[in-house]
């Protein structure tokens, strides 16, 4: 079963890794983001599963767009990966709706490991 | 030699202090320079708390020092410039410095044993040598800034830095809404005085004029040559009755003083001017010449006077 | 004077690494300050000589520097100059954990821009697969002439400065710093091997 997937960080790197860890029927269909507006506008206009979201980003951080999202009562099931991996930022984000908190750089196997315990694979 | 033989062969021929501790603050293991610098076996010493063999390390900051070793598992330094040792070792070097102790520079790394366990590894370095030169390099550059400050003859300011002083002053003075006056003085008849008795005469009076002069001003006052026989001093924080009252104690010292050169005995007088900071100065040159001119009205008005300068009515 | 050409992937690859290393350097020492650090997407510039002793000296009596060399495997070394203005500098001994009086305002400085430097360099060398070893943090005397006489007696020639501007916010106290990166060419080039080599895992 096919999951549409939305990768938002403004690292193009941090990205791919993002790509590389997820399961084929995921990666081929993912639509990318570079910012949290980008991110915010596409979930507005469709369906989105998965969203994987970055914290440090410009013009619309990671905590904005969660915000966002909640206040628009928009649910996608969203994953946090980020490098600010401070036990208060990590309480924060999954207090405002995320369902994990995935610390930079990402592995294969703890990404795959969170899809599994919430049903995408 | 097996690697182990040749690595305790090695820190034991080190010049530099190894001390292993653990995360209670045991001695683990220490080196031969440890050994012969402390001055105690090892038995002693090996499976104690380093603050019971070093009762003179401040406890709580060493703590803290080495608990960001083991938190961050980063290295962490301490160096003789910030606190001069921090073992009581006493020195060794063939010179007279101020300490008996060796200047330090520690450094403590994180390291893993066999075990697993984490430890702190302190490396005691002497750096004595370069404790003594670099202090008496410092000695040396002030002493040199100071000569460069100083007229050679009248040891009071020269000219150069007391300009530098009343830049300062005068900016202070208008960020601060402060007063500020400037006292100048010229000694009168000095070229008839030199061709009298000579420049060493010459020089005499001005030695001895600038020495009676420092004796009556304030700690805050700058006082400084300004020219052959022309002087200047800035008053912070003064308004005009109080710089006259100076400026006449001034001439009125200078009027008495005897100065005794080749069993004669010279008398001179000066002419003085005085002015203080107005809303019109712009810039700390402004005060200057405002009392230059006060200081030529006093020479026209027949030496050995006080003269003020006025403040620009406004029309 | 080289420069370090990177493309645009290059670019981002660095930007990254350098996000991981500042992520996780702020979670260590907000751990050790047991205090919240907010952190900000560290911006990463290249300056030239001249802009950087410009910006050196344009600071004035406010600004402390605190250089530290810093030496890995693979040729990768340089120095680090943590340019820092302290505004409340009597509470970084409260910060650090330490009684106020127990250590002088030079000592507060050196041992916070020490902690910065070497957690962050930690955690950047470990990305790439690195190990830093550090020489002790020194405070630059404090006048202008003092810095440029320190540029000037480099041990070795940098080419390349990589300004990466830090900005920490710790909960109830702020400052900001600027840790300038200086970085001799031989290191430049296997910089660059690095980021190709982890690029190439795409």
């Amino acid at each position: 079963m096919s999951f549409s997937v939305l990768v938002c960080d403004d690292s193009n790197m941090a990205r791919k890794q993002v790509l590389r860890s997820l399961p084929e029927q995921l990666s081929s269909t993912a639509q990318l983001a570079t910012n949290g507006q980008e991110a915010v506008d596409l979930l507005r206009s469709q369906d989105i599963d998965i969203l994987f979201l970055d914290l440090t980003m410009p013009v619309l951080d990671g905590l904005g767009v969660l915000q966002t999202l909640k206040d628009e009562n928009i649910t996608p099931a969203i994953f946090v990966i980020s490098a600010d991996v401070q036990p208060e930022m990590q309480n924060k984000v999954l207090e405002l709706g995320a369902k994990a908190f995935l610390r930079k750089p990402v592995q294969l196997d703890v990404l795959n490991n969170n899809l599994q315990n919430h049903g995408f694979i | 030699m097996s690697p182990n033989n040749i690595c305790t062969n090695i820190t034991n021929k080190l010049n530099t202090g190894i001390l292993i501790i653990d995360n209670q603050y045991n001695i683990v293991l220490w080196n031969q320079y440890l050994e012969i610098h402390a001055n105690k076996k090892p038995e002693s010493v090996i499976g104690k708390n380093i603050f019971e063999i070093f009762g003179e390390l401040p406890e709580r900051w060493f703590k803290r020092k080495v608990e960001s070793v083991f938190q961050l598992k980063t290295q962490s330094f301490c160096s003789w410039e910030q606190r001069h040792h921090l073992f009581e070792l006493p020195h060794t070097r063939p010179i007279t410095t101020n300490s008996h102790f060796m200047a330090q520079n520690c450094t403590f790394l994180p390291i893993e044993t066999d075990d697993g366990k984490e430890h702190v590894c302190i490396l005691i370095e002497d750096v004595t040598d370069v404790c003594h030169y670099q202090t008496m390099l410092k000695k040396t550059l002030e002493d040199l800034a100071q000569a460069n400050r100083i007229d050679g003859l009248t040891q009071i300011f020269n000219r150069k830095h007391w300009e530098e002083c009343l830049e300062k002053e005068f900016s202070r003075a208008r960020r601060y809404q402060h007063g500020l006056a400037l006292i100048m003085f010229d000694l009168d008849h000095f070229k008839l005085l030199n061709d009298t008795y000579g420049h060493l005469g010459g020089d005499l009076v001005l030695i001895e004029t600038a020495k009676t002069i420092t004796k009556l001003l304030r700690l805050g006052d700058l006082f400084g040559r300004y020219g052959g026989e022309e002087f200047a001093i800035i008053l912070p924080n003064t308004d005009k009755i109080g710089a006259l009252d100076v400026a006449e104690r001034i001439r009125l010292a200078i009027s008495k003083n005897v100065i005794n050169f080749q069993d004669r005995d010279i008398q001179v007088t000066a002419s003085v001017g005085v002015a203080v900071i107005n809303e019109n100065d712009s810039r700390y040159e402004d005060l200057i010449s405002n009392t230059d001119l006060a200081l030529y009205d006093a020479k026209g008005s027949g030496r050995n006077i006080v003269c003020v300068a006025e403040e620009l009515l406004e029309i | 004077m080289s420069d370090l050409n990177l493309n645009e992937d290059q670019q981002d690859c660095l930007q990254e690494i350098i996000n991981v290393a500042m992520g996780q350097a702020s979670d260590q020492l907000a751990r050790f300050l047991d205090t919240f650090v907010y952190l900000k997407v560290p911006s990463i510039e290249q300056v030239s000589t001249i802009s950087l002793i410009d910006t050196l000296n344009s600071s004035e009596n406010s600004a402390a520097v605190v250089s530290q060399g810093f030496f890995g495997y693979e040729g990768i070394r340089g120095e680090a100059l943590l340019m820092y203005k302290p505004k409340d500098s009597h509470r970084l001994a409260d910060l650090l954990g330490y009684e106020p009086d127990e250590l002088s305002v030079d000592e507060q400085i050196i041992d916070l821009s020490s902690i910065l430097t070497t957690t962050f360099l930690n955690v950047f060398a470990k990305q790439i697969d690195n190990q830093m070893s550090y020489s002790a943090p020194r405070l630059l005397a404090g006048s202008q002439s003092a810095i440029s006489d320190h540029l000037a007696q480099q041990s070795f020639s940098w080419d390349l400065a990589l300004k990466v501007k830090i900005t920490y916010q710790v909960t109830d106290y702020s400052f900001n710093c600027d840790m300038v990166l200086l970085i001799p060419e031989s290191a430049i080039n296997n910089i660059k091997a690095v980021i190709d080599r982890i690029l190439e895992e795409f």
